[in-house]
């Protein structure tokens, strides 16, 4: 069995499908961390992507063109992350709730609006992202093709990981946008405006959870399905735990999930009975035991998911 | 005065919500070309036109009934458990071991046993997460999420290999033998013996929660817990308590959809309930009576809702719409007083 797996091709394939599977992940997980910096904790980030996939099938199949299937995937994410920054920082609703709430109404909303659009008939795939070789970094064995292969939205992708990595760590902005996270009262007093602050952080939440929504419709599998995010949002909020809050943590965590995910095909391409089910258990224990071993030091803004009311103490 | 004043509000705020929803449900119905009136005669037709259509509610609401009560429970204390959905499958691994191994023991207590077994598993199982929260202050919000992924796929698992059916090659246990099954109650319909339990249970909890000393001291850490504390009330005690009771309710809830509805152990078994009971909870202000209506009027809202889908296409999925929509109302509730509290605010007080 070792054999079959160590080897160059079975690793290359592996490793592209892991990344494959990571980067809708890794989106949510973009979202959710900008969100949690700044206090707001959304699980609705499950709804969040599942209206960036319905809109992008929608939008792409109506126009024939990605681009705007695209655009009309971030409006969707955006509306949902909106509606969860109205419950949340305009009527300081619980948090929790509103975000279950979210889920579950977008469950509705896109399988109605699915069922509608479709009237029972069958779509046809639609043409989805073409990957683009990186010349040069591509040809790299191992990583090249997994990691320098792929569609403009990882690319994007990674861009923006490291946008976000250098404005918390190197920019006075990104410092304030940790504070309201951390400490809205004495932001507040540093002339910073907690709640606005929070609204800025919801629009990036709901247009990266988009995207995410939307990748696993216009790159991987070209269709919308009735509730097809399946639990990725969920998996998203546990890959920023894991990922100590940091861009390249949760990379490397939504990379773990993504890798658990590839290797149940891959192992059953090649045969091998090792039970999918308890390989896709692992990284959820892991998340577990990560979570136990950060106790101390914890990497958890400490106003996450409190409402701030100006003026109250 | 204070008093009468939030009275006039909450029965205004009801009302609002309510047209709102009922408003919301008739322009999706006629979003799908359908005839609102006769879609609402059919959604009537559905629940109260036949023995069977009618009796089918109280089998849906069984299990949502139980796990919304688990989910009651806990958030009294203020630890948002939305592990419902792995407590269930717990319980419903644990019965289904239990009641086709022990076959010695015969069938009514061998039912028992199985139930029982079930509530100490689940309850064990959302210990976890209370010792994480208690122990080490972890959010129990995502450690119960991890939790059902866990039990969800170890269910799959189990499924495929100890659990299986030795005679078939299908994913599902083998059939739990009718000693051991929850006995229907009126001939022709669904309706079991489980659902006379889940309701058994709603009026336990709410003495417990209501008229005992236990009940006090958890409600209390929820609504205070420094004031608690300095009162003598263990926290960490109550949180864990409250888990396990919690974790057990759900875990009951899948040992009975075992024993009297499906009669054996498969995959997505759940059909969400866990999910759907936190909103339950939610809706019926985390109060045990509450559960039980919210639940029922839920599953009814559903069984409507599948004859309209059976007879005139309406999608089902206009209840899931609709009780999200209804809890956002909930939460979205200040808005319809925006005015009020601005003038509060002018007076010098607080919003």
């Amino acid at each position: 069995m070792l054999e079959q797996i160590l080897t160059v091709s079975f690793m290359t394939a592996f490793l592209a499908a892991a990344v494959r599977l990571a980067v809708p992940l890794m989106y949510g997980g973009i979202g959710e961390i900008i969100a949690e910096k700044s206090g707001i904790l959304n699980i609705g980030m499950e709804g969040v992507m599942l209206s960036g996939a319905f809109f992008s099938f929608a939008g792409a199949w109506f126009s024939k063109s990605l681009m705007v299937g695209l655009l009309c995937g971030i409006l969707g994410g955006l509306a949902v992350s909106l509606l969860h920054g109205l419950l949340s920082i305009t009527l300081i609703q619980n948090q929790s709730v509103s975000g279950l709430a979210i889920n579950m109404l977008m469950l509705g909303v896109t399988s109605f609006l699915y069922k509608l659009m479709s009237n029972g008939q069958s779509y046809q795939q639609l043409e989805t992202f073409q990957s683009i070789a990186l010349p040069g970094l591509s040809s790299i064995p191992l990583i090249g093709p997994a990691f320098f292969n792929c569609d403009i939205l990882t690319y994007i992708l990674y861009i923006f990981l490291i946008l976000t990595w250098l404005f918390y760590k190197k920019t006075n902005l990104g410092l304030s946008f940790a504070a309201v996270g951390e400490h809205p009262r004495a932001a507040e007093s540093a002339g910073i405006h907690v709640n606005q602050y929070r609204w800025i952080v919801m629009i990036f939440n709901g247009v990266l959870g988009g995207i995410g929504g939307a990748y696993l419709v216009l790159v991987q599998l070209g269709v919308f399905t009735e509730n097809m995010i399946s639990g990725r949002g969920y998996i998203a909020l546990a890959t920023v735990i894991l990922g100590r809050y940091t861009p390249f943590g949760m990379f490397g965590a939504a990379l773990l999930f993504g890798a658990a995910n590839a290797l149940q095909i891959r192992l059953q391409t090649i045969g091998v009975s090792i039970s999918p089910f308890l390989l896709a258990i692992l990284p959820y224990a892991l998340t577990l035991i990560a979570m136990l071993g950060a106790i101390g030091k914890s990497s958890e803004p400490e106003a996450l998911s409190q409402p701030y009311v100006k003026g109250s103490r | 005065m204070q008093n009468e004043k939030n009275r006039t509000r909450a029965v205004t705020d009801v009302i609002i919500i309510l047209v709102l929803t009922i408003l919301t449900g008739t322009i999706l119905i006629i979003a799908c070309g359908a005839n609102p009136a006769d879609a609402y005669a059919l959604f009537f037709r559905g629940i109260f036109g036949t023995k069977a259509g009618f009796t089918e509610i109280f089998v849906k609401a069984c299990p949502l009934i139980l796990t919304g009560l688990g989910c009651a429970v806990v958030y009294r204390t203020g630890f948002f458990n939305i592990g419902a959905e792995g407590q269930f499958y717990v319980g419903a691994m644990i019965t289904t071991i239990i009641a086709l191994n022990l076959t010695a023991v015969p069938g009514i207590l061998r039912l028992i046993l199985a139930l029982a077994a079930g509530f100490v598993a689940g309850g064990l199982w959302a210990l976890i997460a209370a010792v994480f929260k208690a122990k080490f202050n972890i959010s129990e919000i995502i450690v119960t999420i991890m939790l059902n992924y866990i039990a969800i796929n170890f269910l799959g698992y189990a499924v495929r290999s100890f659990l299986m059916d030795p005679a078939g090659n299908v994913p599902q246990s083998a059939k739990i033998d009718e000693a051991a099954q929850l006995k229907v109650l009126i001939p022709a319909t669904r309706f079991h013996a489980g659902i006379l339990i889940a309701v058994a249970c709603v009026f336990v909890v709410w003495f417990f929660l209501d008229k005992t000393t236990m009940g006090y001291e958890l409600r209390a850490v929820g609504l205070n817990k420094r004031g608690s504390a300095c009162n003598g009330i263990s926290v960490m005690k109550n949180i864990v308590l409250s888990a396990f009771l919690s974790g057990g309710l759900s875990a009951v809830a899948g040992g009975i959809e075992v024993l009297a509805t499906q009669k054996k152990l498969l995959e997505g078994i759940s059909a969400n309930c866990g999910y759907t009971a936190v909103l339950i909870a939610l809706v019926a202000f985390n109060h045990p009576i509450g559960v039980l209506i919210v639940a029922v009027l839920y599953s009814a809202m559903q069984v409507g809702a599948s004859s309209m889908q059976r007879q005139m296409g309406v999608p089902s999925s206009i209840v899931n719409i609709l009780i999200g929509v209804v809890v956002v109302l909930i939460l979205a509730r200040e808005l319809f007083h925006k005015i009020k509290i601005r003038n509060n605010k002018e007076k010098g007080g607080r919003a």
